[in-house]
Parts: structure tokens; sequence; C-alpha cells
């Protein structure tokens, strides 16, 4: 009983420093789906207007920066006429549509960055009709500035917690070892290989690998079960994430399993070369 | 057989604990390797399944050239020996049974065979009544049969015992003795035994090496 309560006590000294991990990863994978989430959305109400002399020919621009362009919708002259109608004559108003260029507004396909937004408008200031173009940049910058520090924060405080998690797996593998020792140097007198005699170390590490991909993927479930009510009502439309949670808890699972057996690995090199060096 | 050429054993570049070695021990023969503290004995078995490395000279054990191993020599050599220490080696956390299945687990039996060798082993050594129990609940003497019996347990040429009677009253270390003489006789396993003190009326024919100023000298 001692015994099988010391295995688990140390199966957990490894397990709370890969959750972390894990629910760090899973919080990247979040946010990564969530940009791409509200990237559509916004691309959708996103749009470049350009003005042309002559009428804009959508298979003359089908994409711009390596982004499809999705609609290419034409601002109706009517609209602007009918603003200074009253003041003009009837002749007037005929030469003015003659005269008045042609206004369009780009839709595309995804949302641009602020590198591609760049390339987009030297991209349209190349084709020779258009005169003007407006790619309303400041506004874009906003928003796609706060959506990248976002997935910045996560990728940063996602490396950090990796490192971090990969020294504690290793320091708590040396530590097995230590525990392990007697035993280890028992069975390698008696002609065992490093990898069976260190069969209970491995083992303990990847049961507490098993153990933290079904606690993190059980939460994981847990919140996208509850989005809702986790979030504001505000922010329900872009969390209505459709990605599959199997293909993430196949990330986990494989992030767990990876990390445990490399740091393993590790370990069993570093004493390998210390027990022969 | 174990064959030794002028083999040099030492901890440091300063001092050989071992000088010019030269034995042979044969097939079947039972071997006391004798010397007072510190002269080296149990640095000299430690070189028969790799413990230590030779500095200089040759060592040949069931064939295989010992001298320099890689890692994959030294595991076969190991696996076809067996060991018995003064201080026992057993795994506390394993019942004997598993303590005495461990050389032919690592030999690649199953666990049946395995468990089933094992128990007729603990009654070879006059154990049956302690299966199931850890090493901790058994006395010295008990515990060294134990190791015994894992010494015997896959049936090796060789068996090489590091003091095997040190920690063990008289009437223990008896026991011991007739099981390691039975192993020789009987099923011809070669014995070499580190000791201090060779025990009176053994009963059986052996040799008798002996270590004094780290020169290895055959006692008449």
């Amino acid at each position: 009983m001692v015994l099988f309560m010391k295995s688990v006590k140390n199966i957990f000294s490894f397990v709370i420093p890969l959750c972390v991990m894990l629910i760090t990863f899973s919080m990247y994978i979040f946010t990564e789906e969530i940009i791409a989430n509200y990237k559509t959305q916004i691309s959708d109400d996103y749009s470049i207007v350009v003005i042309t002399n002559t009428p804009l020919i959508k298979d003359d621009i089908n994409s711009l920066a390596g982004i499809n362009v999705k609609k290419i919708v034409t601002l109706e002259k009517e609209e602007i006429i009918k603003k200074v109608k009253d003041s003009l004559s009837e002749n007037s108003i005929f030469l003015l549509k003659q005269r008045l260029p042609f206004f369009y507004t780009l839709h595309l396909e995804t949302f641009p960055t602020s590198s591609q937004l760049e390339q987009i408008r030297k991209e349209l200031a190349k084709i020779p009709n258009i005169n003007k173009i407006e790619i309303f940049s400041k506004d874009h910058n906003k928003i796609f500035s706060l959506l990248i520090l976002n997935q910045n924060i996560i990728i940063v405080f996602f490396a950090i917690s990796l490192l971090f998690s990969i020294i504690l797996f290793s320091k708590q593998i040396q530590i097995w070892f230590y525990e392990h020792q007697e035993k280890i140097s028992i069975m390698q007198l008696h002609g065992a290989s490093i990898l069976y005699s260190a069969s209970a170390v491995i083992r303990d590490a990847l049961i507490g690998a098993f153990i933290a991909f079904l606690m993190v993927s059980s939460l994981l479930l847990f919140l996208f079960e509850n989005l809702t009510i986790i979030f504001p009502p505000e922010l329900h439309s872009i969390i209505q994430l459709e990605a599959s949670l199997n293909i993430e808890f196949v990330y986990l699972f494989f992030l767990s399993m990876s990390i445990s057996i490399t740091t393993i690995i590790g370990v069993l090199f570093k004493y390998k070369i210390r027990k022969y060096g | 057989m174990i064959k030794a050429k002028e083999i040099y054993l030492s901890y440091d570049e300063n001092r050989f604990i071992i000088k010019k070695g030269n034995f042979q021990i044969k097939p079947r023969e039972f071997v006391f390797i004798g010397g007072a503290s510190g002269s080296g004995k149990s640095t000299l078995l430690k070189s028969f399944y790799g413990a230590i490395s030779l500095k200089h000279g040759q060592l040949i054990i069931d064939d295989k050239d010992i001298s320099s191993p890689s890692n994959r020599t030294l595991r076969s050599v190991r696996k076809n020996i067996g060991v018995i220490f003064q201080d026992y080696k057993l795994i506390k956390e394993w019942t004997i049974e598993e303590n005495i299945m461990l050389p032919l687990k690592i030999n690649g039996y199953s666990s049946d065979i395995s468990k089933q060798q094992a128990i007729k082993l603990l009654s070879h050594v006059k154990l049956s009544h302690r299966e199931g129990f850890y090493p901790s609940q058994l006395s010295g003497g008990e515990q060294q049969r134990v190791a015994v019996a894992r010494a015997l347990a896959h049936n090796p040429k060789i068996i090489i015992a590091d003091e095997p009677t040190g920690n063990l009253d008289d009437s223990s270390a008896d026991l011991v003795w007739n099981l390691l003489k039975n192993a020789n006789e009987q099923l011809g396993i070669t014995i070499v035994v580190v000791t201090h003190r060779v025990p009176r009326n053994f009963g059986i024919g052996f040799r008798q090496l002996s270590i004094e100023d780290g020169i290895i000298y055959e006692v008449c």
C-alpha cells in the first residue's frame, strides 16, 4: 500500500507539469481556431475600395497577395448621384453619370495580414485602369494587431511552459532513476539492458503521460461543452468553433507521449553515458 | 572457463590492485580466492562480470574476451553467469520468487516457465514455506539462499560469489556451502568464491588462489 501510494505520488509529480504544458498547448490551438474563425468573420465585413476608369473584370483579379478574392461588388453610381440630384439639371446628371468613374469593393476570402495588405495595395496599383485604392489600413491594423498580440502571447507562454515542463520531467525521471538505482544496478549485473532495467521508470512515465492526456482532454471536453456559459454573450459568435475535438485529442495524445518518450530517451542516454562513459 | 593473461586492475592510475595476474579456471572446478582484507579479491571478482575494466592484459570468460568489452558483450557474459553477493542484492520491492525469476526473464523465458523454475528452486533451497514473501521478511541466511537460487535459475556455466557467507551464522553458512557444493558436483557448474576464510572439511575437491601485494598465486 505504501509502495502504491509512493508510486501514485511519483506519477503525479510528473503529471502536473505535463498537464500545464498540455493546457497551454490546448489554449494555443483554441486561440488559433478562434483567430481563424474571427478572421473569416471580419473578412466578410472588411473590404478594399477601388476606383477605376473602366469596368473591372473579376477574372483579372482572382487573387491578391495569395488570398483569393471572394467577390467584387460594384457600388452603384445612382447612389452617389442621388445625393446631389436635387441641385442638378437632367442634362448635368446625365453628363455626371458619363464622367463618374467606377466604384468597387473587393471582398477577400481570408483576413489579410498587414504585410499582405501592403502587397495587395502594390498589386492593385499595377493594374492600369485603377485610379485610387483605399485599403483602410488604420482600422485593419488595429484589429489585426490585437489578434496577433494575443496569438504571440500564447505562443511565448507555450514555449516557456514547454521548456519548464521538460526541465521538470527530466528532473522527475532522474529522481526515479535514483530511487530505482539499486534495482537497476542489480538487473544490469544480471545482464539486463538499460531499457529493460529501467522499465519501471518508463512505465511510470508513460502512465503519467496517459493520465495527463486524460485529465486535459476531460477538461477540454468540459470547456467545449460550456463555452457559452464561460464566455460573455458578445463573444458567442466568435467562439462558435467548428473544430473537431477529436483532432485536438489526437494532438494532445501525441504531444503528451512524445514529450515523455523524448525526455525518457534523453535521461536514459545521459544515464548510459555516465554508467559506461 | 576463465582465463586471465597478464591482467592489471586498478581504480586509479597510481596503484595497481592486481598486477600481472595469470591464472586459469577450468570448467567444473571449485575455486576459492583468498587474501587479506583489501588485497583485491573482490576487485578481481568484479572484473569477471565487467564491473571493473582491465588496465592491461586479457580476460576470457566463457570464451568471450572481456578485456575491453562492448555493452553487448558485457550483457551476454552477465546473462550466462550466476552472481552471489555478500549483501545478497535482492530487489526489495519484489517477492522472492520474482527475484529468482529475474535472470530467466532477462534471458527471455516466459513468465510461466520462470515461475515454475522459481518454485522448483525455492524447494531446492528449502524455502518453499516462504513463497510470496519479500526479502525484508526473511533472515540473512534465507535471503542468501534466495540469492543462490537466483544464481542457479538460468543454469549458468559459472557462478561467482563474493563472500557469500560473510554475513551469516555457521548453520546458515553451512546451508549455503552445501548448495554451492551440490551445484558444482551435481550440475557441473564452475564455482569461483571469494572468501577470507576457506571452510574446514569442505568435503569436495577445490583449488585455492590467493592474492598478496597484488600478485595472484596458487595455494598448494
